[in-house]
């Protein structure tokens, strides 16, 4: 996976308390028990980690955590170009 | 009809003592006190405090503790958790549709709310948490321990100021009372030693200035006391009908007997003088209770170290009760945990009840020649204690009455 990808994993295990083994490409944040709040926080903290202006409600519980890194990369893309 | 017999089957502390109901019995009853200078409260007018140590919010609450519980949330959880276990009832297994969960907070979240304010106005709305209300609202305590107790009963908080914690036991009795619940939950919680709540009891004249001798700065009943020394923590105690405490085989620790209530109608912070809603307050404790006044042995005290709630409260308690029985108060060891204060009080005055044992109060040395009672100091006093009363006192002239008696 990418290193936005790996980032975001990092982010979730010290940030949100996500246990890393149960964080993969295709497990979507409910399964790490992320609820709305919770990915209003984490929109807050990629916005500040990876310079990248996000919408509040640009993730949702049902994204997983390879569309999220997907998201971010593209937001990052945009920014550059 | 009268109301049922109470029992307190579970007791649960968090203090400036630490964690544990013990550890906090051990420590009132050395009268060594907690007040400290406090880093977090640096540049301030008052820097001293009676804080919790030790508590480490993911080991002992909860890996995502941290994220959504505010510290008055944190204490909560700990100390109902001990009250539970010691109960010997099983969250697993009980009815959780007839425990209710009724908490004293005076202030909620104010850490989480200054933060975030801070935050907002250094960095942008954009910025703030969106769990700021959840983790601010004083009902959420109460919230937590129905999720973390599977408990859905009647649920709420009550909110007296200092006196909150009683006013919670009071209302939980009710519960069980009029048979809505079988188990209560119940006591205070509270985190208030923010920079913005010091400041303000400091503006208020509340707090002790004695900042270069915290250790004897609170001082209750005390000819030289000069204010209180903000604290926290949180009691917890588990209540039952004692015909159902004693059909399951459980402990009774001590019986609730009474609960009285008044307003003193009479000023936003100073006490009637006249002590007048007090004296109505344990009028109708001892009333529930069916105790006559000469029958007190003991009183825990609101005993909050301020120059006038001590001089009120012990001419109000010498009308009242004359001086045959002990008075103590344990702000002298834990500071004032505000709106958690009554239900600590509460919890270590049925210790008290049922170790027969009297806790010092610290710091007096030269008691008060306006203070004509028997206030214990010194050491603990071995004494049999039939019947004890708790008191507390809001701001706002909010009184809460206690009577505990041994099982």
């Amino acid at each position: 996976m990418s290193a936005t990808y790996d980032k975001l994993v990092d982010l979730l295990v010290g940030r949100f308390a996500v246990e890393r083994t149960e964080i993969g490409p295709d497990v979507t944040f409910r399964e790490l028990e992320m609820d709305s709040l919770f990915l209003v926080e984490l929109v807050l903290v990629i916005q500040s980690e990876f310079g990248v202006g996000l919408d509040e409600d640009a993730a949702s519980p049902d994204d997983t955590v390879a569309q999220a890194a997907e998201l971010i990369e593209s937001r990052t893309a945009a920014a550059a170009s | 009809m009268p109301a049922p017999a109470l029992a307190v089957t579970g007791l649960g502390l968090v203090t400036a003592a630490g964690i544990g109901a013990d550890t906090t019995w051990e420590r009132v009853c050395a009268g060594v006190p907690t007040a400290a200078r406090n880093p977090d409260l640096d540049g301030l007018p008052v820097d001293i405090s009676c804080t919790v140590p030790g508590l480490d919010p993911v080991r002992d609450v909860g890996r995502r503790s941290p994220l959504t519980h505010d510290r008055f949330i944190q204490l909560g959880i700990v100390a109902a958790r001990e009250a539970v276990a010691s109960s010997g009832l099983d969250p697993v297994t009980w009815d959780g549709a007839r425990v209710g969960v009724v908490v004293g907070c005076g202030l909620g979240g104010v850490g989480t709310w200054e933060a975030q304010h801070r935050r907002m106005l250094g960095q942008g709305p954009d910025t703030v948490s969106a769990l700021l209300v959840p983790m601010l609202v004083p009902n959420m305590v109460a919230g937590h321990l129905a999720m973390e107790l599977r408990a859905t009963g009647p649920n709420f908080v009550t909110a007296t100021a200092c006196a909150s914690g009683a006013t919670a036991i009071g209302a939980a009795a009710r519960l069980l009372h009029d048979g809505t619940c079988d188990v209560v939950v119940t006591g205070g919680a509270e985190a208030g030693v923010s920079p913005l709540m010091v400041t303000g009891f400091a503006r208020m004249g509340a707090l002790s200035r004695r900042l270069d001798e915290p250790a004897a700065a609170s001082r209750p009943f005390d000819a030289d006391r000069d204010g209180f020394v903000i604290g926290e923590g949180s009691g917890m105690l588990v209540l039952e009908r004692e015909e159902d405490a004693r059909a399951r085989g459980a402990t009774v620790r001590a019986r609730l007997a009474g609960y009285g209530a008044s307003a003193d109608a009479h000023h936003i912070t100073a006490p009637d003088p006249e002590g007048g809603g007090v004296r109505q307050a344990v009028r109708a404790a001892l009333r529930q209770a069916a105790v006559v006044p000469a029958e007190v042995d003991h009183v825990n005290a609101h005993g909050t170290s301020t120059p006038l709630n001590d001089a009120v409260e012990a001419r109000t308690l010498r009308k009242l009760l004359g001086d045959r029985a002990s008075v103590t108060s344990v702000k002298g060891v834990l500071g004032h945990a505000l709106g958690a204060a009554g239900a600590i009080e509460a919890v270590l005055t049925v210790l008290t009840v049922e170790r027969s044992t009297v806790p010092p109060t610290a710091n007096l040395e030269r008691q008060d020649p306006g203070v004509e009672l028997d206030v214990v100091h010194g050491a603990p006093r071995r004494q049999r204690v039939r019947v004890a009363m708790s008191n507390s006192f809001g701001f706002g002239g909010q009184n809460a009455v206690l009577v505990f008696t041994s099982a």
